[in-house]
């Protein structure tokens, strides 16, 4: 449905996006996770033909978007960031000039306006200026007009900032819903949204693509460790001996001590194997009584930062790098350039020059000849 | 294109822009009506127009400073730009409305016509030979200053470029070599009665030309940006 291949987005030296390639099938709802400024929102423009990458291709429903905007456009219902409305339309009429702009046949728009209205919950307001309305109808104003007309894509930058708890648990359901029948694009740093509403989660950062995957496999790939956090009544400070009992346990951290001499510990193991049925067992052995004990599972979040902090920092040194090294290769052309041309205009003076001298020293001999000529002439 | 004319039109309609413009336009008309025809007791109704292109150099900003400024400051412009409608669309679509504004207005000064037509004969072919050069010379300055607001996202700063351009046009005919592209020149023909192709071409060419202009810099800016 989607296809971006080797996409880049350049202004000057500086990378927004930075060759990101991916592909999103039908149907599929995906996240574009990243912080704020890691080309989000460079990417889903690019998608909507809004701007136009540096380098790369975006197929869009078969069509290039470089070469056929109408195809694509016509396809794509886009939200943009900061929810941009007409203020002095009302909803309803802002919802219908979005449907006229979008191609919807006269005789199909009126139901088409209603439908979205509908689905996005705006029946009460329909009637009202959009500038009158508060944030969280506004996002669904805004909503309503990528969604009308029934574009086969949605695009959504970051639509649920700004609203109260609520409005972004509808929201939520509201895209959760178009699944059926709609491939969603929508971009947000909020990691649970991501979570529970897409399949697919690609993870940017800095301009580059650092993961592509569901969400639980991404929160799988970053539980390698497990954590066990625990509370126990060791009066015999035992708990630390455990280490040798359970061969996995990598460390084990004492937090603290409780008001009633309970003590709390965090322990890493190796692999991902469930330790505690072991660890009931044995600590029960050595008399320490666990009152509390938990897994802890590495969340989407843990994952997002651990992919984003483990990016090792030298990509964009190497960057400066090699763009350094090409100037310099530059430069060395440059003066090799001029050098020859030197050489070349000091050959060329030279030739020049004994070119004039042969000349001379032709005029010379000739005016001789002349005179010898004349003197011979003279004597007769 | 219609779609975007219609809402532009309902947009000067509905937002105080395109009453101030009226508002403005015609009071204008009517000091000028008050200056000339009352005090010389002439029945010309082409005289009121000889300060017209004046009146256009401060009148047409309002008009057009918020046209791309606007959309583009708004954010709304990430909307008709990822429509399946060209660019072109969108810029004749806006450039029309304004000119409809702009006829529709005109049209308001056949009052003064009117008034004058019960005192005694003013001359109907001149007054629509006036009428019409000065539709032609407003439709140049509102493509001018249609391509100023696709410069910029500030609106000030769109009205100001045009203006400055604008007060720059009345100082053409000072110089010999510049004065053939005096667009103010070119419109004194008509108040005289006199048409001709070469005033009505160079009209519309500027026109075309600024309207061009406006779509490739919106072009433009989609790698720029």
């Amino acid at each position: 449905m989607i296809e971006v291949k080797n996409v880049s987005k350049k202004y000057g030296k500086f990378y927004a996006v930075r060759d990101i390639s991916f592909t999103i099938k039908e149907g599929e709802i995906v996240g574009f996770l990243g912080r704020n400024g890691a080309g989000k929102s460079t990417t889903m423009n690019m998608i909507t033909g809004f701007i136009e990458p540096t380098e790369g291709t975006i197929i869009v429903n078969g069509y290039d978007v470089d070469r056929k905007p109408k195809k694509v456009k016509e396809s794509i219902g886009y939200m943009p960031e900061g929810t941009p409305l007409y203020y002095d339309l009302t909803v309803k009429e802002f919802i219908s000039y979005m449907a006229e702009l979008k191609l919807v046949p006269k005789k199909e728009r009126k139901t088409a306006v209603q439908k979205a209205i509908a689905e996005t919950g705006l029946e009460k307001v329909q009637n009202k200026l959009t500038k009158n309305l508060s944030r969280g109808y506004k996002q669904r104003v805004s909503m309503a007009g990528a969604i009308v007309g029934d574009p086969k894509i949605l695009i959504l930058d970051e639509p649920t900032v700004g609203l109260d708890p609520k409005q972004v648990i509808e929201i939520r359901e509201l895209i959760k819903s178009f699944r059926k029948n709609h491939t969603v694009i929508l971009s947000s740093h909020i990691l649970s949204e991501v979570s529970q509403v897409c399949e697919k989660v690609i993870i940017i950062d800095k301009g580059e693509i650092v993961a592509v995957d569901t969400p639980d496999n991404l929160e799988k790939d970053t539980s390698k460790n497990a954590i066990l956090r625990l509370t126990v009544e060791d009066e015999n400070d035992k708990f630390e001996t455990i280490k040798e009992a359970i061969s996995t346990i990598k460390n084990i951290k004492f937090v603290k001590t409780n008001d009633d001499k309970s003590k709390e510990y965090i322990i890493e193991t190796d692999s991902n194997e469930d330790i505690r049925k072991d660890m009931f067992s044995k600590c029960a052995e050595i008399g320490v009584v666990i009152l509390e004990m938990k897994k802890d599972t590495a969340s989407l979040e843990d994952a997002f930062i651990k992919l984003v902090e483990d990016r090792p920092e030298h990509s964009e040194k190497e960057i400066e790098k090699i763009e350094y090294q090409k100037e310099l290769e530059e430069l060395r052309k440059e003066v090799e350039d001029k050098k020859e041309e030197k050489e070349f205009k000091k050959q060329a003076k030279k030739e020049e020059k004994a070119r004039k001298k042969a000349k001379k020293e032709e005029k010379k001999a000739s005016k001789a000849a002349q005179k010898e000529n004349d003197e011979k002439g003279g004597d007769k | 294109m219609l779609a975007i004319l219609k809402k532009e039109f309902k947009s000067y309609l509905l937002s105080p822009i395109g009453y101030i413009f009226v508002g403005l336009f015609l009071l204008m008309f009517s000091i000028f009506f008050l200056v000339t025809i009352f005090n010389y007791s002439v029945i010309n109704f082409e005289y009121l127009f000889y300060n017209g292109a004046t009146i256009l150099t401060f009148i047409t900003p309002v008009l057009t400073m918020r046209m791309f400024s606007e959309e583009r400051r708004n954010g709304t412009e990430q909307l008709i730009l990822t429509s399946p409608r060209g660019i072109t669309s969108v810029v004749l679509g806006k450039f029309f409305a304004a000119a409809l504004i702009m006829l529709i207005t005109e049209a308001f000064t056949l009052i003064f016509y009117a008034i004058l037509k019960y005192f005694g004969e003013p001359s109907f072919v001149v007054a629509l030979s006036t009428l019409g050069g000065f539709f032609l010379l407003s439709l140049a300055y509102i493509s001018f200053g249609m391509f100023a607001s696709s410069l910029t996202e500030n609106q000030i700063i769109a009205c100001v470029i045009t203006i400055g351009v604008f007060i720059v046009m009345w100082f053409l005919p000072l110089n010999s070599a510049l004065e053939p592209f005096s667009l103010i020149n070119m419109f004194d023909n008509f108040p005289k009665g006199i048409i001709s192709v070469t005033e009505i071409i160079t009209f519309v060419t500027f026109t075309i030309l600024f309207i061009l202009l406006t779509i490739v810099v919106l072009q433009r800016r989609k790698s720029v940006k």
